[in-house]
C-alpha cells in the first residue's frame, strides 16, 4: 500500500480530465435525481395519505358488530398512538311531523384524527370546517331531514329514549365513505349519548370502530400486537382498502412513482457507465507508462479502485447536496396546491436508494472497464495496441443488465415492471444495433444534395461505431422519457373515464314502482342526464349449490357481500360500463340463471353452473349462474352483484333506483324533488366525487413534476454522451476548418448529422417505447392499448432539434477561433 | 517573366502584433516576399523567430494586423474567414509537425477528410491511389494509435495532396521523427512536390531539407534578414 500511498496524488490531476467530470456530474446528477425523487416521493406519499386517510377520519380502523375490547384502545394508547371511537346504527328519528328511519354516527370527543367535519349553524347558511362532532346532547342533521321532519336547528328531536337538540347541519363527515346498502339520511350525535338513548340492543345492526392515527411504523407495530387477539369478525382497515376509487388512484400512483424512480436510476447508470468507458480509455498511456516504471497490475488495479472509491464519495456527497434544494423546492410547490400542507421532512431512509444507486452505478458500470487498464501491456508506450475487444463489451454489458435487473427488483418488488423495461430494452438495443447500422449504412451510400448534407452523411458513417452506441443511448433515454410520457397519460385518460365531468354525483332510491314513471320524466324534464331506472330487491345469498354459504365458502367472514342483503336486480341489456366476461347473456340463455359480479365471482370460488339460492323477504328463489360480469364500481353508476332477467323477481316487491348528474348551482331541484317524491330518499355524494377528484390532481401534479425532473435528466444523459465524444470532434472541427471548411458548411453538416441521429434515434425509441407501454398496460395497469399516432410525429422530430442544437453546441470552441490558433491548440 | 505575373503568392510590407494583456507584442515586421508558382522555398529560423505565424498568414489561417497578403491570384488578407477557408479548401495543403490526423478515424478516411470538403468525384478512389503511392496501401483501415511516426506524417503527407494543391505549406515536417525516417519523409515530400507540380513553403529547423528546396528564407525576431532569398546550392 505503501506504493499507493506516494501515488495518490496521480488523483489530483483527475478533476481536471473532462471524463472524470462527466462521471462525477452523471453520479451527481444520478444521485441528486434519485434522492430528490426518493424524498419527494416520501413527501407525496405521506401528503396523499395524510389527504386521504381523511376517508377514514384516522390513519386506521378497527370495525366490528361487537363492542371492541378497551384493552385495544389501552395499548394503542400506551404506544402514543391517537384514538378515538365511534358506533354506527339505524334508528328511527322522531321530529316535529313524524318519525324517519336514519344511519347515526355517534361519536366521541376524539372524532375525527384525520380530516375535518364539514357543517353549518342553519341550513344555507356558510360552511364550516370543524375538527369535532356535536356537543353531548346535541345533534347534527342533514338539511334534507330537517325538511322531511319538518324541524330546524334548536328544535329537539327524540333518539331512542333521550331528546337531543339539532345544533349544526352535517354537511359531510371526514368518514363519509359511499355505501349503497346506507340509504338512510346521517346524523351525527355524541358517544355518551347512545348509552341514554338506549337504542342499542343486543341483536341490533351496530358497526362499533375504533380510530386510530399516528405515526406509520407505530401503527403497523400496533398492528402486529393486534393481529393474534383479533376475534371474527373483527376487520382492521387503512386507507388502502378503505375506499376503492382512492386505493385504486394510490394504487397507480405508487407504481408510477416507482417506475419514474426506476427509469431514473437506468438513465444515470447509462451517463456513468458511458464516461467511466472514456476515462480507461484515456488512461491506457498512462496505465502502459505505469507498468514500465515497475508497477504491477494488482497495484494498478487498487490505485484505481481508490481513486473511484474517491470519485464515490465526491459524486454521492455533491449529489445529496443538490437533492436538498431540488427537494425544497418540489415540495414547497406541491404545498401551494394542498388544501392541508404537509410539514417537508428529510427521511433517511427515502435517501437510501440514492445511496444503493451510487455503489451500483460506481461498481457495475463503472468499475468494469477501469479494473481491465491493469491488463493494459507496458508495450503500449512504444506502439499502441487495438482498443478494448468486443467480448469485454459484452461483459460489461451483462454485468450493468444484472445489476439493473437487481436494483429495479429490489426497489419495485414488481417482476413485471422490471421484465417489461428490460425486455423494452433488450428489444430497443437489438433493433437500434441492426436497423441504425442498415440505416448508416445506406445514408453512407447515398450520393447528392448539397455539400453541407453530403459532409453531414459522411460524417455518420464515418462515426458509426461511437455514433451507433451513441443512438443506442439516445433512443433508450428517448424510449424511458416516452414511456413514462405514454403510461402518465393513460393514466389520467383511465382516470378521466372513470370519473368523467359528468358523473353521477346523486342517487334516487326507494322509489316507488308506481314513481318511476313520474321520476324519470322529473329528471328528463330538468335535463338531468341518468343512464336507467334499476329495479333492486333486497336479498341474502344464503346456499351455494344446496350447501349453506358458511360452509361453501371458507373466507366468507372476509366477504362483505356474504354478511349482508344484496341488492338484486333484473335488466334486459347490459348497462354500458359492464361487460361480460364468461358465459352468455339472456339473449342466448332464454332468460334463465343470474349473472355475478367478477371479483364476487372470484373471491367465493363459484363456477358457471353453480346453484344460487337467495332468500328474499319470507321467499327463496334458486337460479344456477349464467354468466359472470366485470363492473366499474368507480364509474358511480348503480352496479349490482347479482342481476336476473327481466321478469324473474316479478312477485317480489322491488323499489327503483338510479343515479344522475347535477351541478352543484342547481341544488335547488333536490327540494323540488323531494317535495313531489317525498318517499324516495336522495343520497349526495358529490363530495365524495370531489375529493376524489383532488387526490387525483394532487397525484397528476406529482407526477408531472416527477416527468419533467427524468426529461431534465435524459436531457443531461445525453449531453453527457454527447460529450463523451466532444474532444474528438473539436479536433475534426478544428483541422476541417483548417483545411479550409468554412463555418456554415460546419455547423450545417453537424446539425445535419445530429439531426439525422435524434431522428433515427427517436423513430427507434418511439418503437421500444410502445412495445414496453403495450407490456406495461397489460401487466400493470390493466388499461387498453393503442398507437400513439402523435408520438411517431413529435418524438423524432424533437429529438432530432435537440440533438441539432447539441451538435451546433459542441462545435462553438472551434468556431469563434482562428483556424492559426485552432492550429496551435492541436500542435500543443 | 515578371515577378508580379509569376508569383503565387505574395506578401507586401506583412506585420502582425497580437495583445497580451495591455501591451501589443510584435510577431511579424515589414515582411516583403514572393513566391513563384512551382517553387519551393524553406523558412529557417530560431524558435520563437515567427516562421510558423508567417506561415499561418501566408496559408490564411489568420489576417495579419498590416499589409497585404495575395494567394493564388486572390488577396486573403482583405477576405472573410469563410472566403479564405473556401480559398484554402480549393488551393492550399498542409503537413503539420504532429501529423494532425483524427485519432478515431483509419489511414484512408483521414486522407478522405479533404476531398469531401471538395467537389472531388471517386474520393475514395484518389485516397486510395495517395496512400498507395506513400507505401501504405495494405495499411488504409489502421488507425493512427496503430501507425508508428513515419507512417503516420506519410498519411498526413497524402492527406495534404489529395485535393490537388497549389500551394502546399510543411510546418516542421520532420520534427518529430528520427533521421532516417525524418529522410524517408523528406524524400517523399520532396518527390510528391515534383510529381504533383506544387509550390511548397517549409518551415524548418533542419539545414538539410532545407538546402533541397530552391530558396531558403531565414528569420529573426519577426524580419526576414537581409540575406532573405538564398538560392539552393
Amino acid at each position: 500500500m505503501s506504493g499507493l500511498h506516494r501515488l495518490g496524488w496521480l488523483s489530483r490531476r483527475d478533476w481536471r480530465q473532462r471524463d472524470v467530470r462527466v462521471m462525477l456530474a452523471s453520479l451527481m446528477v444520478a444521485v441528486g435525481i434519485v434522492a430528490t425523487i426518493g424524498l419527494f416521493a416520501d413527501h407525496l406519499q405521506r401528503t396523499i395519505m395524510t389527504s386521504a386517510t381523511s376517508f377514514l377520519a384516522a390513519d386506521r380502523q378497527l370495525a366490528s358488530s361487537h363492542p371492541l375490547s378497551e384493552a385495544f384502545r389501552n395499548e394503542a394508547e400506551n404506544r402514543e398512538l391517537a384514538t378515538a371511537r365511534q358506533i354506527s346504527f339505524a334508528t328511527m328519528l322522531q321530529g316535529g311531523s313524524g318519525m324517519e328511519l336514519v344511519r347515526v354516527r355517534a361519536v366521541d370527543g376524539d372524532y375525527p384524527l384525520r380530516g375535518e367535519v364539514e357543517m353549518q349553524d342553519a341550513p344555507g347558511g356558510p360552511r364550516r370546517m370543524v375538527d369535532h362532532g356535536p356537543e353531548r346532547g346535541g345533534i347534527w342533521v342533514n338539511a334534507r331531514l330537517l325538511r322531511l321532519l319538518d324541524v330546524e336547528p334548536g328544535d329537539r328531536v327524540g333518539v331512542g329514549d333521550v331528546r337531543l337538540r339539532i345544533t349544526g347541519v352535517l354537511v359531510r363527515s371526514p368518514d363519509a365513505g359511499f355505501d349503497l346498502a346506507a340509504l338512510a339520511p346521517r346524523v351525527m350525535m355524541h358517544l355518551a349519548d347512545v348509552e341514554a338513548a338506549g337504542v342499542v340492543q343486543p341483536g341490533s345492526r351496530v358497526t362499533y370502530r375504533d380510530l386510530y392515527a399516528g405515526p406509520e411504523s407505530d401503527l403497523n407495530a400496533f398492528h402486529e400486537w393486534l393481529k393474534p387477539r383479533l376475534s371474527e369478525g373483527q376487520r382492521w382497515r387503512s386507507v388502502e382498502d378503505g375506499q376503492a376509487g382512492v386505493s385504486d388512484a394510490l394504487d397507480r400512483a405508487e407504481r408510477f412513482l416507482l417506475l419514474g424512480g426506476s427509469l431514473a436510476v437506468l438513465l444515470a447508470a447509462v451517463a456513468v457507465a458511458v464516461a467511466s468507458r472514456q476515462y480507461a480509455l484515456g488512461q491506457r498511456d498512462t496505465v502502459a507508462l505505469l507498468k514500465t516504471l515497475g508497477l504491477d497490475g494488482r497495484t494498478i488495479g487498487r490505485l484505481y479502485l481508490l481513486r473511484l472509491g474517491l470519485w464515490g464519495i465526491v459524486g454521492t456527497g455533491l449529489g445529496l447536496l443538490l437533492a436538498l434544494p431540488l427537494f425544497a423546492v418540489l415540495a414547497h410547490i406541491a404545498n401551494r396546491f394542498l388544501e392541508e400542507p404537509v410539514a417537508w421532512q428529510v427521511s433517511p431512509m427515502a435517501l437510501l436508494p440514492a445511496l444503493v444507486t451510487a455503489f451500483v452505478a460506481l461498481f457495475a458500470f463503472a468499475w468494469p472497464p477501469i479494473r481491465r487498464l491493469r491488463r493494459v501491456t507496458a508495450m503500449q508506450v512504444l506502439r499502441a495496441s487495438p482498443g478494448e475487444q468486443g467480448r469485454w463489451v459484452l461483459l460489461d454489458l451483462l454485468i450493468a443488465v444484472v445489476a439493473i435487473f437487481g436494483l429495479l427488483w429490489f426497489y419495485s418488488g414488481e417482476v413485471w415492471l422490471v421484465l417489461a423495461l428490460l425486455g423494452g430494452l433488450a428489444a430497443l438495443l437489438a433493433v437500434v444495433t441492426l436497423l441504425s447500422a442498415g440505416i448508416v449504412s445506406i445514408l453512407g451510400r447515398i450520393r447528392g444534395g448539397n455539400r453541407a448534407w453530403r459532409l453531414a452523411l459522411v460524417a455518420l458513417y464515418r462515426h458509426r461505431r461511437s455514433g451507433l452506441a451513441q443512438m443506442s443511448v439516445f433512443a433508450m433515454v428517448l424510449m424511458l422519457a416516452a414511456t413514462l410520457f405514454l403510461t402518465r397519460s393513460a393514466l389520467l385518460e383511465d382516470w378521466h373515464r372513470q370519473l368523467p365531468e359528468d358523473a353521477p354525483n346523486h342517487f334516487l332510491i326507494n322509489i316507488a314502482p308506481e314513481e318511476v314513471d313520474a321520476v324519470g320524466d322529473f329528471l328528463e324534464g330538468h335535463g338531468m342526464s341518468f343512464e336507467a331506472l334499476y329495479p333492486m330487491v333486497r336479498g341474502r345469498l344464503v346456499r351455494i349449490n344446496d350447501e349453506p354459504v358458511r360452509q361453501a365458502v371458507s373466507k366468507h367472514e372476509e366477504i362483505g357481500a356474504l354478511n349482508r342483503d344484496l341488492n338484486l336486480t333484473w335488466m334486459e341489456k347490459l348497462p354500458s360500463d359492464n361487460s361480460l366476461e364468461r358465459g352468455q347473456w339472456w339473449d342466448q340463455t332464454g332468460g334463465e340463471g343470474v349473472s355475478v359480479e367478477a371479483e364476487l365471482f372470484g373471491e367465493m370460488g363459484l363456477s358457471l353452473g353453480d346453484e344460487l339460492t337467495f332468500r328474499i323477504g319470507g321467499q327463496q328463489i334458486t337460479a344456477p349462474v349464467s354468466s359472470v360480469r366485470s363492473v366499474q364500481w368507480e364509474s358511480m353508476r348503480p352496479n349490482f352483484f347479482m342481476v336476473f332477467a327481466p321478469g324473474k323477481l316479478d312477485d317480489l316487491s322491488a323499489t327503483w333506483l338510479t343515479s344522475f348528474h347535477l351541478e352543484e348551482g342547481r341544488k335547488d331541484l333536490l327540494n323540488e324533488l323531494g317535495r313531489q317524491f317525498p318517499v324516495v330518499s336522495i343520497l349526495e355524494v358529490d363530495h365524495f366525487i370531489e375529493r376524489i377528484r383532488s387526490i387525483i390532481a394532487q397525484v397528476t401534479r406529482a407526477m408531472e413534476a416527477l416527468l419533467s425532473m427524468i426529461l431534465v435528466s435524459a436531457l443531461l444523459v445525453m449531453a453527457a454522451v454527447v460529450s463523451a465524444t466532444l474532444g474528438a470532434r473539436q479536433r475534426e472541427g478544428a483541422l476541417l476548418r483548417t483545411l479550409g471548411a468554412r463555418r456554415g458548411l460546419l455547423v450545417g453538416s453537424s446539425m445535419l448529422e445530429f439531426a439525422l441521429m435524434g431522428l433515427i434515434a427517436g423513430f427507434l425509441g418511439v418503437l421500444a417505447a410502445e412495445l414496453a407501454v403495450w407490456a406495461l398496460q397489460y401487466r400493470l395497469f390493466e388499461g387498453s392499448f393503442r398507437l400513439h399516432a402523435e408520438l411517431w410525429l413529435v418524438l423524432p422530430a424533437v429529438s432530432a432539434l435537440v440533438l441539432a442544437l447539441m451538435g451546433r453546441w459542441q462545435l462553438s470552441p472551434v468556431l469563434n477561433v482562428s483556424p492559426m490558433l485552432l492550429l496551435r491548440r492541436l500542435e500543443d | 517573366m515578371s515577378e508580379a505575373t509569376d508569383a503565387i503568392i505574395r506578401a507586401q510590407d506583412l506585420s502582425h502584433q497580437v495583445a497580451v494583456g495591455e501591451e501589443r507584442l510584435t510577431l511579424l515586421s515589414d515582411i516583403n516576399l514572393s513566391v513563384a508558382a512551382g517553387e519551393s522555398v524553406a523558412i529557417l529560423g530560431r524558435s520563437g523567430s515567427g516562421k510558423t505565424t508567417l506561415l499561418g498568414l501566408l496559408a490564411g489561417l489568420d489576417l495579419p494586423t498590416g499589409g497585404t497578403v495575395d494567394l493564388a491570384g486572390e488577396r486573403i488578407s482583405a477576405m472573410d474567414e469563410d472566403s479564405r477557408a473556401r480559398h484554402r479548401a480549393n488551393r492550399v495543403g498542409f503537413v503539420f509537425q504532429s501529423f494532425q490526423l483524427l485519432p478515431t478515424l483509419s489511414a484512408l478516411e483521414n486522407v478522405l477528410l479533404p476531398l469531401e470538403l471538395g467537389d472531388v468525384r471517386d474520393a475514395s478512389d484518389r485516397a486510395r491511389e495517395l496512400l498507395e503511392r506513400v507505401g501504405l496501401g495494405e495499411r488504409l483501415g489502421h488507425t493512427p494509435r496503430q501507425l508508428s511516426g513515419g507512417e503516420q506524417q506519410r498519411v498526413a503527407i497524402a492527406r495534404a495532396f489529395a485535393a490537388n494543391p497549389a500551394v502546399l505549406f510543411a510546418d516542421e515536417p520532420t520534427g518529430n521523427l528520427d533521421t532516417t525516417t525524418g529522410q524517408q519523409i523528406a524524400d517523399l515530400l520532396m518527390a510528391l512536390n515534383a510529381e504533383q507540380g506544387t509550390t511548397l513553403v517549409l518551415v524548418t529547423h533542419d539545414e538539410e531539407l532545407a538546402g533541397r528546396c530552391d530558396r531558403r528564407i531565414r528569420m529573426d525576431g519577426g524580419r526576414l534578414l537581409d540575406a532573405t532569398t538564398e538560392p539552393s546550392l
